[in-house]
């Protein structure tokens, strides 16, 4: 078995009306990106808080870097971004990262070096303004944003953890935040986050698990599951007003299984014996431009529906993992 | 517990550095004399310095009884200290008119006098008639008739006069009379306990008061101000980062130890104010023009009654801080919070509505009873202690009940704060509030 950063098994959390976790088992290897995905409620956020030890599971052990997440001593070495985020709104900015350092085990002076370093990295300071010394409402949210992350990142953790950590971020938080992470891939930290955006989670992950209904439906690494669920599937563009022509031919269910349709562009799972060249005959024959017709392994965001669907958040679907 | 220091200075420093903070520390003393001694040194100022200027006397009585009660009333302004004092009121003050009248004109009088009176020329005026004589029976009317002061000296003038017509009337020399009927009498209470005597009944009882609206006033500030810490922690959802780091029971002691050394930083700085106050008072007092405080020795605080003090005002702090630490956590907004907190409120409120009666009668019933409540004992056993000698049994007893009540409190407002600090949505009902502590 390969170094685990995180070791989840068989964890289960249960509230009054439902069960948010049902025996979750997840290992994460060191050193990897790994997308916790699922729809809302899926129960992504109570796993995390779990694996923080915010909250107790009622069954099951989770390991982190090698110890019992129960241990004081591992918290210190996690970052967390929260999915809902905030600061102290009156505390300057500067004594407000210095106190999260400081909750980690940091001494003041390390912390407010790494700060310097931080700050001047995200320009949040430069040789005309220093934002460390200003209170943290007067800052515009795209700033505050950047503060959420030194104060996950400031005391240098092994494995951070990010909830949801592209929602409501501006383009260019978004791609300091790819940086970021693809940074902490590099120096050998590892990076768990979750997220439904499954083109981010694409892009970044080496490993992805499915959650829906507080239950595992598929993991392992990107290319893995995509090869699992790798068929016929077909991406198609077409110039305008095609779409309308070929509307009759997608919707022919002997050949076409599902169809996720963008407008301009489509992405198609085939039936199990239905011959793409067949397809394509088809719709150049009914006259629409075809700019692009191409063979392709499934998308996440399309196995993600295939496996989790519209009815995942239902009732009823659990059976899935 | 590195981490628990961490939060400690937080809090600390936080609330240590603002603006409100130095304003009211500074500013707290001066805040406190206006609203609790200035009233009294007002209410005793205005007795000192009442005076009767401006009347009118309208005898119908025929005996010139009027002019005695005029000559009553200015003696009483001359005996006065104050009317030695350039520039007060009872210096320039405006002698009495006295009407001799018919019986028959006497309405006629009464009429223009009301109409002197309404076109403020005169203060008031005094009816004395033959019922006067018979039955002592006299009538005031005038813009001035609800100032207790004003109507005690035409009263205590009133009544001169007809003792020195009487004495007369019984042969006495009229020299002899002003010698024989004055007589200024000073009283002043002497509180005895089992030590002995010591220092004067009211300013025990002023202590007493201050110790306990102290207490109520640091309780109900600093409870409230932990209570807005975890709300604002909650509601700009920095307490899941931090409860990331440190444990909840951590963060909350953290936020109460803090919050409460803040207002021991106040109190300190209050007292160390006050007592500088007290030693260069009485030179400033008196500069100030202000009558010398004569016989008023400052109650000595006994370490046993300091330690109780302080102990009092620990628990009390801890018990209502815990329980406002709660109740930021359970609700969701700024709105809610003040009507979610008004249980504990009024638990506080029920202490102080009863401080007067207490002092008023601190052996009694409802002084015991309420000195051992737990949630009323943090202020009125102190107040008790400070006004008399309690039975050491009664302040154990107390102190085990605020003590053991504390600790409760704080068990389910961990359990409360820890679940409540990640919810959101609609405030817990009872039911689901017990749920919480059970399972937290």
């Amino acid at each position: 078995m390969p170094d685990l950063s995180l070791d989840i098994r068989g964890i289960s959390k249960r509230y009054a009306e439902h069960t948010a976790v049902n025996a979750l088992s997840l290992a994460v290897p060191k050193g990897a990106v790994y997308g916790l995905l699922g729809p809302n409620g899926a129960g992504k956020t109570t796993t995390i808080r779990m694996i923080l030890n915010i909250i107790v599971p009622d069954e099951g052990t989770i390991t982190v870097l090698g110890r019992p997440s129960t241990e004081g001593a591992v918290t210190d070495r996690i970052g967390y971004l929260p999915e809902e985020r905030g600061l102290y709104k009156k505390m300057q900015v500067r004594r407000a990262l210095r106190f999260l350092a400081e909750l980690k085990g940091i001494g003041a002076r390390d912390a407010d070096r790494r700060i310097d370093e931080w700050m001047e990295r995200f320009s949040l300071k430069t040789t005309e303004k220093d934002w460390g010394l200003s209170k943290m409402d007067e800052l515009s949210r795209g700033m505050q944003q950047k503060v959420q992350f030194i104060g996950a990142l400031v005391h240098d953790p092994d494995l951070v953890i990010l909830d949801e950590p592209f929602s409501g971020l501006d383009p260019i938080n978004a791609q300091a935040l790819k940086d970021t992470v693809v940074d902490l891939k590099r120096r050998g930290k590892t990076c768990v986050f979750s997220t439904h955006l499954m083109d981010n989670a694409e892009r970044l992950c080496d490993s992805v698990c499915i959650i829906a209904r507080g239950v595992k439906v598929l993991d392992g690494t990107v290319a893995g599951v995509k090869a699992e669920h790798g068929g016929n599937n077909v991406a198609l563009s077409l110039a305008e007003g095609g779409a309308e022509l070929v509307a009759k031919i997608l919707a022919d269910h002997k050949m076409v299984e599902r169809v996720d349709d963008s407008n301009r562009f489509f992405e198609i799972s085939l039936q199990r014996n239905a011959d793409p060249q067949a397809l394509l005959k088809r719709l150049v024959e009914s006259g629409a431009r075809v700019q692009r017709f191409e063979l392709v392994q499934p998308s996440l965001h399309q196995i993600f529906l295939e496996r989790v669907g519209a009815k995942g958040v239902e009732p009823g679907m659990s059976g899935h993992g | 517990m590195a981490k628990l220091w961490v939060v400690i200075k937080r809090e600390y420093l936080e609330r240590v550095r603002t603006k409100w903070f130095i304003i009211t520390t500074v500013f707290g003393p001066v805040f406190f004399l206006v609203i609790m001694v200035l009233p009294g040194y007002l209410t005793v100022r205005g007795l000192e310095e009442a005076q009767v200027s401006n009347i009118r006397i309208l005898d119908a009585t025929g005996t010139g009884i009027g002019h005695r009660v005029a000559d009553q009333i200015e003696a009483q302004r001359a005996n006065n200290p104050l009317s030695k004092v350039p520039g007060r009121p009872l210096a320039s003050s405006v002698p009495s008119v006295v009407e001799d009248l018919q019986p028959a004109k006497l309405v006629n009088a009464e009429s223009v006098s009301t109409r002197l009176v309404m076109q403020k020329v005169a203060k008031g005026y005094l009816v004395l008639d033959s019922a006067s004589l018979t039955s002592h029976k006299t009538r005031y009317a005038g813009s001035n008739a609800s100032s207790l002061g004003e109507m005690d000296i035409i009263r205590a003038a009133v009544r001169g006069a007809f003792l020195s017509s009487r004495l007369q009337a019984a042969g006495i020399d009229p020299k002899r009379i002003d010698s024989l009927t004055s007589v200024k009498v000073e009283m002043s209470a002497e509180r005895i306990d089992e030590k002995g005597r010591g220092g004067s009944g009211i300013v025990n009882a002023i202590f007493g008061f201050v110790i306990a609206f102290l207490l109520y006033m640091m309780i109900m500030l600093y409870g409230q101000n932990v209570m807005r810490g975890v709300l604002e922690e909650k509601m700009t959802r920095v307490a899941e980062v931090v409860m990331s780091s440190v444990k909840p029971d951590i963060l909350l002691a953290g936020k109460v130890i803090g919050v409460g050394a803040v207002g021991l930083t106040q109190q300190l700085v209050w007292f160390g104010s006050s007592a500088a106050f007290i030693t260069y008072g009485a030179v400033m007092a008196k500069a100030m023009g202000m009558p010398e405080m004569k016989n008023v020795t400052f109650p000595t605080v006994s370490p046993m009654l300091g330690g109780a003090l302080i102990l009092f005002f620990l628990l009390g702090y801890a018990l209502y801080s815990a329980m406002f630490a709660a109740v930021g956590a359970m609700v969701g907004s700024q709105e809610e919070v003040q009507q979610a907190a008004q249980p504990v409120v009024m638990l506080l409120i029920a202490s102080i509505i009863l401080v007067q009666p207490i002092l008023l009668n601190p052996t009694g019933k409802l002084a015991v009873t309420m000195s051992l409540i737990p949630f009323t004992a943090p202020i009125i056993m102190p107040l008790r202690m400070s006004a008399i000698q309690v039975p050491a049994a009664e302040i154990a007893g107390s102190l085990t009940g605020v003590g053991l009540t504390c600790w409760a409190a704080i068990w389910a407002s961990a359990r409360i704060y820890r679940v409540g600090l990640l919810m959101t949505g609609k405030r817990p009902n009872l039911k689901e509030l017990a749920r919480w502590i059970k399972y937290a």
